[in-house]
């Protein structure tokens, strides 16, 4: 994946998940566009062009589509890092979790995300929300200087 | 030795002390004896010692005893006509002035000895007291000592269930997700030779999964109630019946459903957690009256007893059999087929579950086929602000 333009960034520990976000993104030829790391500490050193990640050309994502729960790394902690980086911190991220507890809202826009996005258990809804999603985040939005450009 | 204990320990026998006073006067006759042998004028002072002594520690009796003792005596043995009780003429002025001497000692040394009695008893009372509120203090602490555990426990428990509701807020609904997700790609990819059989295979447990992710959200969003921070607020019951009625006025655009809404009180409580138990509470009235023609639903309240008040939702529909009331309340607990009334069986459990945070109770009644009243109580405004008034 080190070949891709990785504009769009999916931190995403569980494979079926990757799997049905991939798919919905396939539908606006996004995939070529995109990343997967599958923990924080992944996404960090890809974020920092470090450890497998150092050879690639360091410029951001467009967009880091962020789930929570992650091992080593949770996604509150990777947000919080991305947030206090002078290079990263205008990187949009919108986190996109199973969770709908009010806790993590509040400490996610606290932290300053650009967006909160609770995944539909209804498949179809689920596909609409993440190609929303990418279709903004990755076409229609005007990412920060830095970023990867189409 | 403080005297007090003396003449407590004195006064534990009432022989010895009238046996004492006896003594006194005793020792005093043969200091009299002797004084005349050496030919004393006044004779009267020893057995006035004697009187005072027998007063001092022996108390009322004793003294009166004393006193009558040495006055017989004295008047016997000293007082001329000698050996006779008789009291000559020009000898009842000493006699009188003795018997008056003898009294005022008496007295004075009862009053003395009250005095000493009264703050000896005050003296033991404060140390009683003071070692009773040392096994008070004792006793507080350990209670306070408990009450900490039990405050750690619950704070313990309440983390638990906490992290108990996050993971299954985190994990549980994503197999249903893929449950379903994958079912329907599999729909979508073999739809061509699927049969109607295998349709309606798929179809099913699709269902089932978007079901169960219903379940998981309506159980996560009942443990919220518990767990979420109480505002309580000032509230316009009128006006929240009055909101509540038009967001659910859609689910009735198609069906005649007569509203009648009487006074209602302003209430303390929280308000969004107030809608959300209206909101239960009327759906449910539009949802059960649902067969029938023109479905009649009434909100109105009653005052109860404490202040409270009590707001009532009666409807005209499906009703329910009195012998079931207990299990109405009760989390996931249906007394309808589901394919006669749809739902998860929360709402209910949802509204007892904030009426009782609220300090409110909650009842039904109800027939089968002849409508259901469902109750709440709250504490009425003004009693809550005179609560919050007096600092309780």
């Amino acid at each position: 994946m080190n070949n891709n333009l990785g504009r769009i960034l999916i931190v995403e520990d569980d494979a079926k998940d990757v799997e049905l976000t991939l798919m919905a993104l396939q539908d606006y030829n996004l995939t070529n566009d995109v990343v997967v790391t599958r923990d924080g500490q992944e996404a960090l050193d890809y974020l920092y062009c470090r450890g497998q990640f150092h050879t690639r050309p360091c410029e951001n994502p467009a967009v880091i589509l962020l789930d929570l729960k992650l091992p080593k790394v949770d996604g509150l902690e990777v947000l919080k890092q991305i947030r206090s980086d002078e290079r990263l911190e205008m990187t949009p991220v919108v986190v996109l979790t199973s969770s709908r507890e009010e806790k993590d809202m509040v400490k996610s826009y606290k932290l300053g995300v650009n967006a909160y996005v609770v995944k539909p258990v209804d498949f179809h809804e689920f596909v609409n929300a993440v190609k929303e999603l990418g279709v903004f985040w990755a076409l229609i939005n005007e990412p920060p200087p830095g970023s990867m450009k189409k | 030795m403080p005297l007090w204990n003396l003449q407590l320990n004195m006064a534990s026998s009432r022989v010895l002390r009238y046996g004492f006073s006896i003594g006194c006067v005793a020792i005093a006759m043969g200091l009299a004896f002797t004084f005349r042998r050496f030919h004393f004028r006044d004779i009267a002072p020893p057995f006035n010692l004697a009187i005072a002594i027998a007063t001092w520690y022996g108390g009322v009796g004793p003294s009166v005893l004393a006193l009558v003792l040495s006055a017989a005596c004295f008047e016997y043995f000293f007082s001329p006509p000698v050996y006779s009780f008789v009291i000559s003429k020009q000898d009842l002025p000493s006699f009188s002035v003795f018997i008056a001497w003898a009294v005022l000692i008496a007295s004075f040394a009862g009053i003395r000895h009250r005095v000493e009695a009264d703050l000896g008893n005050a003296r033991d009372n404060l140390k009683v007291e003071v070692e009773q509120r040392k096994l008070r203090e004792i006793e507080i602490r350990r209670l306070n000592h408990e009450l900490a555990d039990r405050a750690a426990q619950l704070e313990a428990s309440n983390k638990e269930l906490e992290s108990f509701a996050y993971s299954v807020s985190h994990d549980l609904r994503a197999p249903v997700r893929h449950t379903v997700g994958y079912s329907e790609l599999l729909q979508k990819q073999a739809a061509s030779s699927l049969d109607d059989k295998s349709q309606r295979y798929i179809n099913t447990i699709i269902e089932s999964a978007k079901k169960m992710g219903i379940l998981i959200d309506d159980l996560l969003a009942f443990s919220r109630i518990g767990r979420a921070e109480t505002k309580t607020t000032l509230v316009n019951l009128e006006q929240l019946v009055k909101e509540v009625i038009r967001e659910i006025g859609p689910d009735t655009r198609d069906r005649e459903v007569a509203w009648k809404t009487g006074a209602l009180p302003m209430c303390y409580g929280d308000r969004s957690m107030l809608k959300l138990v209206l909101v239960n509470l009327l759906s449910n009235a539009v949802k059960f009256t649902r067969t029938r023609t023109r479905a009649e639903i009434e909100i109105g309240s009653a005052d109860g007893a404490n202040q409270e008040v009590e707001v009532f939702v009666r409807d005209n529909g499906a009703g329910f059999d009195m012998q079931y009331a207990n299990k109405l309340f009760g989390v996931f607990q249906r007394l309808h087929l589901a394919e006669d009334f749809e739902g998860t069986g929360i709402g209910l459990a949802t509204v007892q579950r904030i009426i009782h945070r609220l300090g409110g109770k909650v009842r039904a009644e109800g027939a089968v086929n002849q409508g259901a009243t469902f109750y709440f109580s709250l504490a009425k405004a003004q009693d809550s602000e005179a609560r919050i008034a007096s600092g309780l």
